[in-house]
């Protein structure tokens, strides 16, 4: 008798523990960062207590309130590249620089007030969207092509595209190839998990031309291969390539030749989860700023001491207390100008040196004539 | 002692201290902590995807690959993402296969040399196991790669070294930084004839090996089932050829006319090759240790018997020493064995097109990532039950022997 009644007392113990456990699961399941982040749900919880009511939470139906998770945190997870000259590489000195990179700074100078306010979290292109849809990153600026796969079926939402782009062919510049037809039959490196991957299966398949792929996880392994010509061209887009072309020439390797043909369209943009439209925003226009401050005329230097009477300038920069309701600091665009600069800054600080032009290229304003269009801030 | 209380039932155990109490409590709360577990893991799960709307079905699986796999020119990336993981099983077969037979024979001469009152062969092999044992796997797979091919002594397979048959024009080899040609077979139009008449030679070798045995127990007299076993077998084999008029062919290697592909014999890439003798070489030096422990296990006794029965060094080894080490160096082998198959998931560093390397790709190529890894764990988990099975069948085998 007694042998069962302590059984009974342990039973029932166990399934009180084994409610609270559950209980706390379910919440944790609830929070955006998952488990490594046991911060996120605590912050998530509290900021929703202590502001039930703000401008954001009318219009939010299903958002989980990323935004303050993010402010309340103080920091930005940004999925970046690490070995991408030009679009995300890190320093001698473990510090991240490029152009992706200075759009996470864009972001976080935008929501948290502070550019540096970053955690970089190198991806590799297979890891990309797993690390975004398990909350290990807040967003994902790695040089992404949008695609409606990746719209669909990723659980991720793709905003303005920060760089157009399209895949080309490299090879070393003595083997006289120039056209897609010289490679039957050639190892063709590209990177796994990849549109260029995909579009380099359909373009080929579509010319009948056959060839062998040579398939690397990353650009530190696939150069090796390429340069002792284990593989005798080299896809990617264009812009990776300038910068790889550009790269190997001054270390000393075989001078390249990049293919004329583009064969793919690569709008590459940032990406966030799906779900959470208000955090969306956040970051959408936060990245739009710098193109509507180049369409301006404002760039990191002058943007703080603007004294002109121009009535949308003067919203965009905040000074009369304009408020658009996306959840940052009225004067957020000034920010992220000062920070960071405006587009064409950024562009020229991290693309040029790659050897691709602005100018005539679609990443140019729309006035123009490149594809640089951003809504109006009113 | 005395108080005014009852005195304690001294003739039963309290509850909490009851052995049999506490061991079924112990397991309940174990099995119950795994539950909770599990639950907590497929509720975060569920209501992750729920959350972003992905659903959870395989339904992938049929849908077109969209790529193309390495060194598989015949698979089209309209193929079906099954057929991709087909061939990731056949591609992980093949590395764990020759690895795994690399690493057998060359882990039992490295064991045995180990022991060996030479002292050169004894610290070789020393060196050998101490160098291999004590490197990650996947730096000897990449040194490999690096070393043979990536900045190896080889050109492109343009300008490929051919090396010809000695005394005729065929091709014996051809040797690239990409893939290497050798002779191979290829089957004419009685091959399949010819494959028939194989098998039914191996079912009668196998017969004459049994009786063989049979007649050594009965008799006693030696039984030399080995040679019985390849004498019928080679003699079936080439009484066949001859019949049948030369069912098959060798068929040399040699290069398509814009030199970028290898037309016939066999093509082994560069991943493979790599894989294949990294982790052959990295694993021999693990069962060469089980081999000389193994062989260290047994009692000194046995082999001064033998020795007082005036059997010989190779006598000794090979019918009281090697029979009973290898009954106590199963088990751990089978380790070995299970381990190398696993670690040829580190040849998509090499860009070998092996199970994990595939899924990896697909799933970057917008296949849902659970599944695929589910499927890509349930491949791994067939090939560790299967050679699970077959080692254990073996030895079992070698158990029983008692006479």
């Amino acid at each position: 008798m007694k042998a069962i009644k302590l059984l009974a007392v342990l039973t029932a113990l166990m399934l009180v523990l084994a409610a609270c456990e559950t209980g706390g699961g379910d919440d944790d399941t609830t929070t955006t960062a998952g488990a490594e982040e046991p911060t996120g749900e605590e912050t998530t919880t509290t900021a929703g207590a202590e502001e039930p009511t703000t401008t954001a939470g009318a219009e939010e139906p299903a958002g989980d309130g990323l935004l303050e998770t993010v402010q309340a945190r103080g920091s930005l997870l940004c999925g970046v590249n690490d070995v991408l000259p030009g679009f995300g590489v890190v320093g001698d000195d473990g510090s991240f620089s490029g152009f992706d990179v200075d759009l996470c700074k864009a972001v976080a100078a935008g929501v948290l007030g502070d550019p540096e306010a970053v955690e970089y979290v190198p991806l590799v292109a297979d890891a990309r969207f797993t690390a975004l849809q398990s909350g290990e990153i807040d967003v994902l600026i790695r040089n992404t092509t949008w695609t409606a796969t990746r719209d669909g079926q990723e659980g991720a939402t793709f905003l303005f595209t920060t760089f157009y782009d399209g895949q080309a062919m490299m090879v070393p510049a003595s083997t006289g190839f120039t056209e897609l037809e010289d490679l039957a039959d050639a190892n063709i490196c590209v990177l796994s998990g990849t549109t260029t991957e995909l579009n380099l299966t359909a373009v080929f398949g579509a010319r009948g031309i056959a060839f062998n792929p040579q398939v690397f996880a990353d650009n530190e392994q696939l150069r090796p291969a390429y340069e002792s010509g284990q593989c005798e061209a080299w896809t990617s887009d264009a812009s990776q390539l300038a910068a790889l072309k550009a790269t190997i020439e001054a270390e000393g390797g075989e001078e390249q030749f990049i293919m004329a043909e583009v064969i793919s369209k690569e709008p590459l943009g940032p990406a966030v989860r799906d779900g959470d439209s208000v955090w969306a925003q956040a970051v959408e226009w936060s990245i739009m700023t710098t193109v509507q401050a180049w369409e301006f005329g404002l760039d990191s230097t002058n943007i703080g001491s603007y004294a002109g009477e121009d009535p949308n300038i003067l919203n965009f920069i905040g000074t009369d207390g304009f408020d658009p309701g996306l959840g940052l600091a009225p004067d957020f665009a000034v920010t992220i100008i000062e920070s960071v600069g405006n587009y064409q800054e950024i562009y020229e600080r991290n693309i040029v040196p790659i050897g691709l032009q602005i100018e005539g290229s679609p990443n140019d304003l729309w006035t123009n004539g490149g594809l640089m269009y951003v809504p109006p801030y009113r | 002692m005395s108080t005014g209380s009852p005195a304690p039932d001294r003739s039963r155990v309290p509850l909490w201290r009851d052995i049999r109490v506490l061991r079924v409590g112990g397991q309940a709360i174990a099995l119950l902590l795994v539950f909770l577990l599990l639950r907590w893991l497929l509720g975060n799960l569920t209501s992750n995807l729920d959350r972003l709307n992905i659903g959870f079905d395989f339904g992938f699986l049929t849908r077109p690959t969209q790529f193309k796999i390495p060194y598989h020119s015949t698979f089209d990336d309209r193929s079906p993402v099954w057929q991709m993981v087909v061939v990731g099983i056949k591609n992980t077969f093949l590395a764990g296969f020759f690895g795994i037979l690399l690493a057998l024979t060359l882990g039992l001469v490295v064991g045995v040399s180990r022991l060996s009152k030479n002292w050169l062969v004894a610290r070789l092999a020393t060196v050998y196991v101490e160098f291999f044992r004590n490197i990650p796997p996947l730096l000897i797979i990449i040194f490999f790669a690096a070393a043979l091919f990536t900045y190896g002594p080889f050109p492109n397979l343009r300008e490929a070294i051919l090396i010809d048959a000695p005394g005729t024009s065929s091709t014996l080899l051809i040797l690239s930084n990409d893939q290497w040609g050798i002779p191979g077979f290829t089957g004419g139009e009685r091959w399949a004839l010819f494959a028939a008449l194989l098998g039914a030679g191996l079912i009668l070798a196998i017969t004459a090996w049994l009786w063989r045995t049979r007649v050594n127990e009965n008799t006693g007299r030696p039984h030399h089932r080995v040679a019985w076993f390849f004498g019928v077998l080679v003699g079936i084999g080439i009484v066949g050829y001859l019949v049948l008029g030369g069912p098959f062919t060798i068929s040399w290697p040699g290069q398509s006319e814009n030199r970028r592909l290898i037309v016939g014999g066999f093509a082994l890439n560069w991943g493979f090759m790599s894989v294949a003798a990294a982790l052959g070489l990295y694993t021999a030096s693990h069962v060469g240790e089980i081999i000389r422990g193994s062989i260290l296990a047994v009692p000194r006794g046995q082999t001064e018997a033998s020795t007082a029965l005036a059997l010989s060094g190779f006598q000794r080894y090979r019918f009281v020493v090697l029979p009973q080490a290898l009954r106590i160096a199963i088990p751990p082998i089978i380790n070995q064995c299970l381990n190398l198959v696993k670690n040829t998931s580190l040849g998509t560093a090499v860009a070998y097109a092996e199970i994990t390397a595939l899924t990896q790709t697909s799933i970057g190529n917008g296949r849902p990532a659970l599944q695929s890894l589910l499927v890509m764990m349930a491949v791994y988990l067939m090939f560790s039950l299967a050679i699970s099975l077959l080692l254990n069948i073996v030895n079992r085998r070698l158990q029983l022997v008692t006479r």
